[in-house]
Parts: structure tokens; sequence; C-alpha cells
């Protein structure tokens, strides 16, 4: 089925678990209910009886028997602080999946990625990894503190690069964009950027200031 | 007895073409099509929803009618926001609320009312496409719908939460429909849609349904409406000196910075977008180019807004819908912190419009002395006007034998310089 014709809000989706990460980061895990969706897409998800949905890239792989994303509890929020209370067997309403935000399968076993992720922009290269577990890639994680790696287990050692701003913990000290002028990327290699819009057009300018062709830089945006 | 029925359309160009269409079905079904302040049977109101604004204009049009002491029948329909429709749903002078999917069936719904029929909205066919031609009394020229809906999700935008998801039209129908529409005198086709870049029908890309369209043998030319940057290659920009081809593009721009860009989840950045420029001006330096521009989205600063209005300057669109960013609930720019003062929305907007007015002057001088075919839509004290190929208007002293929705050539000779400003012509021939 073309991707495109699925315009469905889907009812039927049973909440699994809430896995808490940190004390306001969690993966909530609920049934796949026949979603089809391509690594990188997102979808709206919201509580029956209340008409707000919100969007969160798909963090779990093409695959996976289920469907997970990855949420930040948002303090002056309303569907981050319900969905983290919710129980094994609550109903969720989920539309999609929606975006563009995808990776050429053919690229995969041939092409390098670089992932550039803040915060819970992770979440789609989650699901590139888990969706394409050979393909060669390095993410760079942009975090404050060294508790917001986000289950870096899932990453081989060497693939995984955490940039913390906040402490010294990390595999390198500062903000993402401070790693670009002294990392040695491969000409031809494809770039990655999610999370927040200041995080992207930084990198976005930097990458391209290096002379990365803007052609193989894809962004999505969280806010 | 004739019936009378009334339209209001709010919001974009492709609600104002479906109305039309609609309008010209009920016209030629014996109906008289009112204005919406006159007394009418049937009050129909196209609703838009594209921001918190819109709602409240439609929810105005819906209860002038809804509250009509002769009692007529309310049919509301098209793009609305959940909470919209409760609000409709509720009021029970409201006849029939039908939503994008089935909107096409208005008619026969209607008219079945009328006729003591019993056909349920439940019944009507969910098509997109299903609308007759419209009249010539709306337009001389004929809209053809290729497709509907987006996915692109804009951070703004509501679109894809009421419209649906990007759809194409068949190959075939857009055909049939163009050749009914050539048959029935139309001289010009506009293709339109929400997102007309996205066509896709089982293999056949928008360029490729733009090359089969211009390679008909039909007599007719050809216009594109508004469109999005992001999706157009090449073989478009190729086509474009196909002598069919009107050559203006509505090219979307939204803002003349990358960080704004980002934030609004568009599809393209400013060099990108440049890039395209630059193609389609070497193609064909004198190509029209018109623009949407918003001011005053979440974060807009002063350097932002100073890269819009060079941008606007330099590429030197013609026209410009400048429009002030309002928000729209249920969207994600919505929940942005950063929300620019409404003082400086209108400082900005007002900036951009005098851009546009220059540009606009700027434009029509390099047009003096060329040779244009002007669609006569209307002819008013021995003067008629009309637009050319690049979709400039232009006024022309007209002979008796001059006819609304005939094409006449003109010699582009002078520029009347006012609030709308337009050119002005010389017959030349037939």
């Amino acid at each position: 089925m073309d991707l495109k014709e699925q315009t469905v809000t889907k009812v039927d989706f049973k909440v699994q678990e809430v896995r808490l990460l940190t004390p306001s980061t969690y993966v909530l895990r609920f049934n796949r209910n026949n979603l089809s969706f391509k690594a990188g897409q997102y979808i709206r998800v919201g509580i029956p009886g209340n008409r707000q949905r919100r969007e969160y890239s798909i963090y779990s792989g093409e695959n996976d028997d289920f469907m997970e994303i990855l949420v930040k509890e948002v303090i002056e929020g309303d569907i981050s602080k319900k969905l983290k209370r919710m129980k094994e067997g609550d109903s969720l309403i989920v539309e999609g999946p929606f975006g563009f935000f995808n990776l050429n399968p053919t690229d995969v076993p041939t092409r390098k990625f670089y992932f550039f992720a803040s915060g819970t922009g992770i979440s789609p290269f989650h699901s590139y990894v888990k969706s394409y577990p050979a393909m060669n890639y390095t993410l760079i994680h942009g975090i404050k503190f060294i508790e917001e790696t986000y289950e870096k287990e899932h990453y081989e050692d060497k693939r995984y690069i955490s940039c913390t701003s906040r402490d010294e913990k990390g595999d390198f000290s500062g903000r993402v964009t401070k790693i670009i002028p002294i990392y040695p990327f491969e000409d031809d290699a494809l770039f990655y950027l999610c999370g927040n819009s200041d995080m992207v057009y930084d990198v976005y300018n930097l990458l391209a200031d290096r002379g990365v062709s803007t052609d193989n830089i894809f962004t999505e945006v969280y806010f | 007895m004739k019936r009378t029925i009334a339209f209001k359309t709010l919001g974009c160009r492709l609600n104002q073409y479906e109305t039309e269409a609609l309008a010209s079905q009920f016209s030629r079904n014996e109906y008289d099509v009112v204005e919406f302040e006159k007394p009418a049977d049937v009050y129909v109101v196209n609703a838009c929803t594209v921001t918190n604004q819109s709602d409240q204009k439609t929810r105005t049009f819906v209860n002038h009618a809804s509250k009509l002491k002769h009692k007529p029948m309310v049919v509301v329909m098209g793009c609305m926001s959940p909470e919209q429709q409760k609000i409709f749903s509720d009021n029970s002078a409201i006849t029939y609320l039908i939503d994008n999917e089935k909107k096409s069936g208005v008619f026969q719904l209607i008219d079945a009312h009328f006729k003591g029929e019993l056909v349920e909205k439940e019944q009507l066919t969910a098509d997109r496409f299903n609308y007759e031609l419209t009249d010539p009394l709306f337009h001389t020229r004929s809209f053809i719908k290729i497709q509907d809906g987006c996915d692109n999700f804009c951070t703004y935008c509501i679109i894809p939460m009421v419209r649906g998801m990007a759809v194409s039209r068949p190959v075939d129908e857009i055909m049939d429909n163009i050749r009914q529409a050539v048959s029935n005198g139309y001289k010009e086709i506009v293709i339109t849609g929400v997102n007309i870049s996205r066509y896709y029908y089982e293999d056949v890309h928008f360029e490729d349904l733009i090359e089969q369209i211009l390679n008909m043998p039909e007599d007719f030319r050809l216009r594109i409406s508004s469109m999005e940057p992001d999706e157009l290659n090449d073989k478009f920009i190729s086509l474009m000196s196909h002598p069919k081809f009107c050559p203006h593009l509505h090219l979307c721009i939204q803002s003349g910075s990358d960080r704004i860009l980002i934030k609004m989840n568009r599809m393209y950045t400013m060099p990108t977008y440049l890039k395209l420029v630059e193609k389609i001006k070497q193609a064909n330096p004198l190509f029209n180019l018109t623009t949407d521009i918003m001011v005053g989205f979440p974060g807009e600063n002063g350097a932002d807004f100073e890269e819009t209005a060079k941008v606007a300057r330099e590429v030197g669109f013609s026209h410009i819908h400048t429009f002030k960013y309002s928000k729209r609930t249920g969207t994600r720019a919505d929940r942005m912190p950063e929300q620019v003062p409404e003082p400086v929305k209108s400082q900005r907007s007002e900036v951009i419009r005098k851009i546009a007015e220059e540009n606009r002057i700027a434009y029509f001088h390099k047009l003096l002395g060329m040779e244009q075919t002007i669609l006569v839509e209307k002819i008013k004290n021995g003067r008629a006007q009309g637009y050319g190929e690049y979709y400039v208007p232009v006024k022309f002293a007209a002979s008796n034998n001059v006819k609304e929705n005939d094409l006449i050539k003109v010699k582009l000779t002078g520029i009347e310089e006012c609030e709308d400003a337009f050119m002005i012509g010389e017959v030349i021939g037939f």
C-alpha cells in the first residue's frame, strides 16, 4: 500500500508499557495494530476523550511487532503528562504515519550516514538503526547531561557519540556544533539532522560551510 | 418555481473553485444563484479553518443564515476543525454538515431534498474530484483540479488535518476534464489543487502530467496556479518553453530566512529556492514570479525579516500575497514560544506590501513594448480588461467586435500606476 494513501485515524491501540529512561523521559510502547510505516516517519498521538494530539517520531523499528515513541514530559504540557501516567491496556488514538524523513533503502548498503540529534530527536535514528542494523552510521547526540543518552546500549559504542553541554561526562563536552569543525566526515556521506530548530539550523549551516552538499543534508524539526 | 441558492466561500482558491463548480451545477439545473445577502431558499457556507480567525468568520456567516426568519435550508461544508464541527452539529438550524470528501455531492443532496426524495448524506460518494466544470459566469479561465490534500505538515498549517493527506486525480479524468472545458469554449486552463507539485498517480509525476497536458492537440493555453517549490525539477523547467505554457508561477516562499523556514518545516532552503529561481530566469528572464510571504512567524526576529525583505526585492516578485502569521489551534507553531506582537507583524506586513508595489511597477516596465495575448474578462465603458500570458492585468480600448472570452493580441504601451496598477495595451490583432 502506498504510504501516502494512509490517512487514517486509528483506534484500538493499547498501551503495553511505559519505560522510564530519566525522571522526565520515557518510552511508550503500544501494540502495532497493523500500522505500516517507514523508519523516520512520525505519528500523532492522543487520548480518547481529549481532542489534543501531539506529534512523535516513531522510535521502534519497521519490523518490530510493537510501536514505540520516545516522550519528553513537558512541564506545562498536557498530553505528555497524561501519556506518562498510562497503564497497560489503556487506549490510545494514533494518526498517521506522516512525514518524509526517510532513508533511501538503496543507500543503506553503500553509504555512510551521520545522524545529528538533540534530546529526543534521537528517536527516528533509533528507528533507522533497528530497521537497518547493518547500516554504516555515526550518531552524534546533543544532550545536556549524561543521563539523557536514552538507551545508548542499542548502538555500538564506536557509533554513538554523546555531546554533553551541561556536564563533562559525555564523549565530547559541548554542543554538537562544536564537534563539526574537528570531526573527519567523509565527503560523500549523508547527513540527517533531527531535534530543535536552532540545532538543526546551526548544524546545517556548519556542514554547508564545510563543503557538504545540501542535497545530502536532510532535516526534521521538533520545535 | 425556480429555487434560489446563495453561497459564501471562505479561504483558499481551491475552495473558491469548488464553490464555483457547485454553483455552476445548480445554475445549470434550474436554480437561481443569488448573492449571500439576498433572500434565498438555500444558504451554503464553504468553510475555512486555516486560522482561528477563519473559524470565527465561518461561524459569523453560518449564524447569519441560521437566524433568518424565513428558515432557509442551511448547508455547511468544507474545512472544519473538530471543535467547529461540534458547534455546528449542535445547531439545529443547520440542515446538512458536509465534509470535503463528500462536498462534490452537495447538489445531489439538496436537489433530492426539494424533490421530496430521501437521500442521506452518508449515501453520497466520497470523491474529492467529482466536480462539474465551472460556468464562464464565474471565470473566463477553467480551473482543473488535479490533486487534493497535503502531507507536508508545515508547523503553522492545519490543512493536512482537514483536507486529508495528498491524493492525486487519475490522469485520464484530468484529460477528459480539459477536453470538456476546451469544447465548452474555454481558452485557458488553470491547474489547481492544495499542493500540486506533489501530484503522483500511477508513476506519473507532476512534470509528466504537465507534459501530457501540454501535448494535447486541443487549442488552449495552460496556467499553473499556486505551488510549492520543493518538487520542481529540470524537466518541469524545460516545459516552460512550450508555447502553451503561460510564463507565470505563484511560487510560495513564506520566509527568506532559513532559520524560520526550518521552524516552519518547509521542504526547501533559501539556497535551493534561489537556485530554482535562477534556473527559471535563465530559461526566460521575463518569467513572472509571484509569491506568498508570511510575516511574524514565532521566533522571527528583525534579522530574519530583513532576509525576507531582501529576497523579496532581489527576486522581484511582481505580486506578493502578504499575510500576518495567525495562530491555529492544533498546530505545532501554536505551541511555539516567541510569538511576535501584532504591531510588529503589521509593520513588517506594510514593508513587504511596499516592496511588492515597487516590484510590480518595475516588472511592468520590463514588459513595455512586448506583445501579449489577452483573455478578455470584462468590458466596461469601451475598455476591455484581462490577463496576458505573463499574468499581468492589461486594459485596452475595445472596439465593438471585442467580446468577453476573446483572445486579443495587444502591444503593451503604458502603465497606470494606481492602487491596483495595470498595464495599458493597444490592439494589434485578433
